[in-house]
């Protein structure tokens, strides 16, 4: 099925078969690998995206379903070396280590910050409920975030 | 014999303050991870490669009868279907022992134990493929409990055990009977799952001349390049290993690794093309190995001045159907079960026993967590009859520079223990804390607080070799090549060897970039696991920049005619300390060596310092060094539901030297969720030996909900003098004392002992009924 | 081998944009069908081949199914709307709150994003968080055919462990939840404190007139084959004093009514029983505490 869809702000046109999630069209047909597959059932969050600015799970979503719609990746927050303040902030806090959490992590944030973007420790717990992560045990991405908070307003 | 490399270097920096080691910086994959940009394993997508799926047995235990390939064929997209006769090396993939066919061809000893491979075009005929394959099996009795094993005949192979250990020193029996304390009890700490986010996968590429390249997710890039060297019959420099960024290892990697990718290499080698394996989250969770279970019967006694006499331990692990870690971890608990005390009379037995349960893997800590949670209990059990406070008792006991272990090895420094417990107490307000607890109750809430201390070995355990290999290359603009096979997964090792490299060269650490780890670059490293990367890995890299330094320092006193006690290399200038007009850039130095033919690259190759413990009494050096750990934890339980809340955590860490604190942090903190992971609620449910909560759903580890207030580490940095910079590993302690300190904490909050873990709230609610 | 995870199966896809398209469809297609709402559920089966639908209806671009509006003394909702957009709805928040409390830490926000109430109510899992705090609001459901429109009270609407009585051409298109001002709890346990399948939980509307419960309604989930009403606990308390002692009374009645499936995993049943009471009594005790101010 032919789509036609905006992916970071750019408008997309594409073959997507209809048994195809919106995860592995992504990986596999626009080479975009930077969304991950942890666990294809939608527990995991590292094939998180932003669809119309909110988080989604790209595994739980047909690549026919985004037909008319606005997709974000981590590819959109950034050109080249120049680093989002989101990104920013998780270089400086360590908000990474082996890394295979991380996209969902900084689009989940960018999601939050959009919407609040003064949240409380409460407010990001909840946001992130849905994101795993094994390595870091989750303060430095908390701190990560607030400082991305900071970052923006600045 | 062993290099004092700490003093080498700080006398090369004559005694000034580092510029870079331990201080943070900007992590050399930071940019990649933060912009997507990170490759891992399955992002490397090959055009046209094959898909591999294995097809696996559904029995625990069952003899091959027949195995007919044709109907798979029938799927158009099929190319191949491989059977274990059709291994064109040796169909062998052991760990330690060669009891382990890649894919089994008499027998099925687990169930998951592969017996084909499918190769296919695309994914759905890979799977169908898989389906199609017609095997007839004929059941065999199985056995799940490892206690029935041993006692049992059941024929898994030719011996009931693939390996045991003793660690025997003193007399124990009269020690026990000087005795005026003695506890003894049973403890039966269970599995987990490492849970990593990434999968498994592998993907092999024939090269040219007969070569082969694997790209996969391991943690031994040469063990695994050996290992697929071995199944494909060709000589290992026909081998070449990439090995990218890894999505966590924790030690799954470690023992799978060589696995998924020899499965890999097999395919790619036969038909020829390249083919890529990846784990589906169920593959992963119901057929990678996991944490080994164990079963302790754990004796100790104490004479009523509070010091510890002896104990007497015999456990058993449950290895499954295959040896796979399990020697490993087998001989690091017994080497380890005196706590960080110390014991003069020990009787430890171990000994592995092969069951048709899936086989087990290393998993930070590596046997420790599970001896130490019977050790930390035991204190607690002989501080309550001794009427003792558990920091004093164990105060009291603790290893302390001088001290010999319960293999008798010397530890003759780099023994922060003591200072630590004190340390992490004073932090902790363990005293106010421990009888305040009494008075604060609500009716349907109970707060304890609990202490755990831990110790691990650094390097490989003393039964195998412990070498680690680095490469330096100076370039003539003064950027330096380094390349290592110590796998970055998450750790951020190769960071501070980098770091490393950097101070001791006296050059930015933006000069220097550390290179894709790929096995044709340089001398085997070892490992990632056994909190060696930094240890022992990076040591190697101080030893080829020592070599280099010298030479540089060398040249600069030749040219700008001084002493070469007089050269100093600070942010890339060499310059003397006597007359600093004298001075020299890097990058002129380095184009002088090539000039005058004076070799700008070295090798680092390093032997870790220590033994072989002796076969009968376990006696020896099996670790150069060992880091501690110390943690305590503040419980909160709902007598009404049974929920364990841990409101607080307060780790410490004795590692020597810290190098990067910021990162150090992020593992302990890290390493503190896996362990209340492992204390609270990560259970691996078996029916027949298989895992039967395969999914993030029911398998639950700690979200960011779980997370308890984590106070600033403690840390004791009792520098090692062997090591480049004196850093001992810190990757597994902080997990290590987690479970301990919460077991501990429960007990002093409603008075249950809980003497196998996890502790869920089911557990807990049940408990305190009977109560 | 169930939870083995596979490539989604092949089907036939459909994405009607109006009620009226989706009846045409209905009417040519003769079974297989699965409607396709979040997908959390759906797509989670189809990849565990539980569920292998020969079509699939996509229901989210019908545009006349995502509402929240308040009409005379009622809530309707259109059953694709999202759960995240139920709780930042005022007009929920305002009128039945209970809902709002009760979905508020349902799965996990991702999760809310695109799972819709209208899925989570046809899943039908016996623990789902979302029919509790319904059914002890008296919610019913709209169920539309080709050719039929019913009401269904939603207490009648659930007869096993997945399994209501709408058919297989039946779209549930709306929630109808009467509203009334009173005291609401509700309670869940987990096996962790992150996003867990409940084990147990306890929605409740209570009314209380002269320290007696005026009016009382309670709703179990994870204790049944479905979740359930606790009449018996209602007429026990009707008219009764609101004691520590008739709220240690009415737990101990849940924990007689929790009739546990012996297969269901997670939690054994002589907990799931015992958990039924505990939260009931705390869920009862918050009403009691709140109305008492």
């Amino acid at each position: 099925m032919k789509i036609k869809f905006q992916l970071n702000g750019q408008p997309v046109e594409a073959e997507a078969p209809i048994d195809e999630t919106l995860l592995d069209f992504l990986r596999n047909r626009l080479r975009i690998t930077s969304v991950k597959k942890g666990c294809d059932l939608g527990e995991c969050g590292t094939c998180t995206v932003l669809l119309n600015g909110k988080p989604v799970r790209s595994c739980l979503l047909l690549a026919v379903q985004i037909d008319g719609e606005d997709v974000t990746t981590i590819e959109g927050l950034s050109k080249d070396d120049n680093l989002n303040p989101i990104q920013e902030a998780f270089v400086k806090e360590y908000g990474f280590q082996c890394g295979f959490c991380t996209p969902g992590m900084i689009l989940t944030t960018k999601a939050l910050l959009d919407k609040n973007p003064d949240p409380s420790i409460e407010d990001i717990k909840i946001a992130f409920e849905g994101n795993l992560c094994r390595c870091t045990g989750y303060d430095q991405i908390i701190e990560s975030v607030l400082r991305a908070a900071k970052l923006i307003k600045r | 014999m062993y290099q004092d490399y700490l003093g080498e270097v700080k006398k090369l920096l004559h005694g000034k303050d580092y510029k870079v080691v331990g201080k943070n910086v900007i992590r050399v994959d930071a940019i990649e991870k933060v912009t997507g940009r990170a490759k891992y394993t399955t992002d490397f997508i090959i055009e046209n490669a094959l898909i591999v799926r294995a097809v696996r047995s559904p029995y625990p235990h069952a003899l091959i009868k027949k195995i007919n390939k044709k109907p798979a064929f029938k799927i158009p997209g099929v190319v191949a279907v491989i059977i274990g006769d059709d291994i064109p090396g040796e169909n062998q993939c052991g760990y330690y022992l060669d009891d382990q066919p890649l894919i089994a061809t008499d027998k099925v000893r687990y169930i998951g134990d592969i017996v084909a491979l499918v190769v296919a075009k695309d994914k759905e005929s890979a799977w169908a493929g898989a389906d199609a394959v017609e095997v007839k099996y004929e059941e065999l009795p199985a056995v799940f409990d490892p206690k029935e094993a041993l006692k049992g005949d059941f024929k898994i192979h030719n011996r009931k055990s693939p390996g045991d250990v003793k660690v025997i020193k003193g007399d124990v029996e009269q020690a026990f009977k000087e005795c005026d304390v003695i506890v003894e009890n049973i403890y039966k700490p269970g599995s987990q799952d490492h849970a990593y986010l990434e999968t498994e996968a592998a993907i092999a590429i024939p090269e040219a001349q007969d070569g082969i390249l694997v790209i996969s997710t391991n943690q031994g890039p040469f063990r695994t390049r050996n290992a697929v060297a071995r199944v494909l019959g060709k000589p290992q420099s026909q081998v070449r290993v990439i090995t990218p960024y890894i999505g966590g290892g924790f030690g799954g990697k470690d023992t799978y690794g060589p696995i998924i990718s020899s499965l890999a290499a097999v395919a790619a080698e036969i038909t020829r093309q390249p083919a890529v394996i990846v784990h589906t989250r169920y593959d992963s969770f119901v057929y990678h190995f996991k944490r080994c279970p164990f079963e302790i019967r754990f004796k100790s006694g104490a004479t009523k001045d509070g010091k510890l006499k002896a104990i007497e331990v015999d456990y058993l692990c449950d290895c499954g159907g295959y040896a796979a870690h399990v020697i490993g971890l087998l001989k690091r608990a017994a080497y380890h079960s005196t706590g960080v005390y110390e014991i003069p009379n020990c009787n430890v037995q171990g000994i592995a026993v092969y069951t048709n349960n899936l086989p087990v893997a290393a998993f930070n800590g590596f046997g420790n967590p599970q001896m130490l949670f019977a050790v930390e209990s035991q204190m607690d059990l002989l501080a309550e009859k001794l009427n003792l406070d558990p920091v004093e008792f164990r105060l009291k006991n603790a290893l302390v520079p001088g001290s010999r272990t319960g293999t008798n090895q010397l530890l003759d420094h780099s023994v922060g223990i003591k200072e630590l417990i004190s340390k992490v107490a004073k932090k902790a307000d363990w005293v106010k804390k421990r009888s305040k607890q009494k008075r604060w109750q609500s009716e349907t809430k109970k707060r304890g607080i609990g202490i755990g201390c831990s110790w691990h070995g650094c390097g490989t355990t003393g039964f195998k070799h412990d070498w680690a290999g680095a490469s330096v290359i100076l370039n003539p603009d003064g950027s330096v090549t380094y390349s290592t096979g110590i796998v970055e997964i998450g750790q951020g090792t190769i960071t501070s060897h980098a770091m490393m490299v950097a101070e001791t060269l006296g050059i930015p650490y933006e000069w220097v970039k550390v290179e894709l780890n790929d096995t044709s670059r340089m001398p085997d490293s070892g490992e990632t696991h056994a909190q060696r990367g930094a240890f022992i890995g990076g040591t190697a890299a101080v030893d080829a920049a020592l070599k280099l330094r010298k030479k540089l320092n060398k040249l600069a006193s030749e040219i700008l005619k001084c002493d070469e006690d007089e050269i100093t290399i600070e942010d890339g200038i060499a310059y003397s300390l006597n007359d600093a007009s004298k001075k020299i850039s890097f990058n002129d130095l380095v184009r002088e060596m090539y000039q005058r033919g004076i070799s700008p690259a070295e090798y680092g190759f390093i032997k870790a310092r220590r033994g072989y413990p002796d076969p009968d009494t376990g006696q020896g050096d099996p670790y150069a060094a060992y880091t501690f750990g110390c943690t305590i934890a503040e419980v909160e339980i709902d007598i009404e539901t049974g929920e364990v809340n841990v409101l607080r955590l307060y780790p410490g860490v004795a590692a020597g030297k810290i190098l990067q604190p910021d990162v150090v942090r992020g593992q302990i903190n890290g390493c503190a969720m896996l362990g209340l992971g492992y204390s609270l609620t990560e259970v691996v449910e078996r029916e027949n030996g298989k895992m039967v909560n395969p999914s993030f759903t029911d398998y639950l580890i700690p979200t960011i909900m779980d997370k308890p207030e984590i106070a600033e580490f403690i840390s004791v940095e009792d520098e090692y003098k062997y090591s480049g910079y004196g850093a001992k590993g810190v990757g597994e302690i902080a997990f290590i004392a987690t479970p301990l300190a919460v077991a501990n904490a429960v007990y002093d909050a409603i008075g249950v002992r809980f003497y196998d873990l996890p502790i869920s709230a089911e557990k807990v609610y049940f408990a305190l009924k009977r109560k | 081998m169930e939870e083995e995870i596979r490539p989604l199966p092949k089907f036939d896809y459909f994405s009607p944009h109006s009620l009226h398209d989706l009846s045409t469809l209905l009417k040519q297609l003769k079974g297989g069908i699965s409607f396709l709402a979040g997908g959390t559920d759906l797509l989670v089966n189809m990849k565990k081949r539980i569920t292998i639908p020969k079509v699939i209806i996509d229901i989210n671009r019908i545009q006349e199914l995502s509402f929240i509006e308040k009409r005379s003394n009622n809530i309707h909702v259109g059953s694709v709307t999202r759960l995240n957009n139920l709780i930042e709805s005022s007009i929920v928040q305002e009128n039945v709150p209970l809902l709002t409390e009760a979905i508020r830490f349902l799965a996990s926000h991702p999760i809310r994003n695109r799972a819709t109430i209208g899925g989570n109510l046809c899943t039908a899992s016996p623990a789902a968080d979302a029919a509790p705090p319904l059914l002890a609001l008296n919610a019913s459901v709209k169920l539309k055919s080709p050719d039929d429109e019913k009401i269904v009270p939603l207490s009648e609407f659930f007869v096993g462990p997945r399994q209501t009585v709408r058919k297989h051409n039946e779209v549930l298109t709306e929630i109808i939840i009467p509203c009334e001002k009173g005291s609401n709890a509700f309670m869940k346990l987990g096996r962790r404190r992150g996003f867990s399948l409940s084990v147990v939980s306890v929605a409740a509307f209570g009314i209380i007139k002269g320290d007696k419960f005026e009016d009382i309604r309670i709703a179990l989930g994870g204790v049944a084959p479905t979740p359930i009403r606790a009449y018996k606990i209602e007429e026990m308390l009707k008219g009764v004093e609101v004691s520590d002692r008739s709220i240690e009374k009415a737990a101990e009645i849940a924990k007689s009514i929790s009739k546990p499936s012996k297969r269901a995993k997670r939690a054994s049943v002589e907990y799931r029983e015992a958990m039924a009471r505990v939260l009931t009594k705390r869920v009862l005790m918050k009403i009691a505490f709140e109305e008492r101010g």
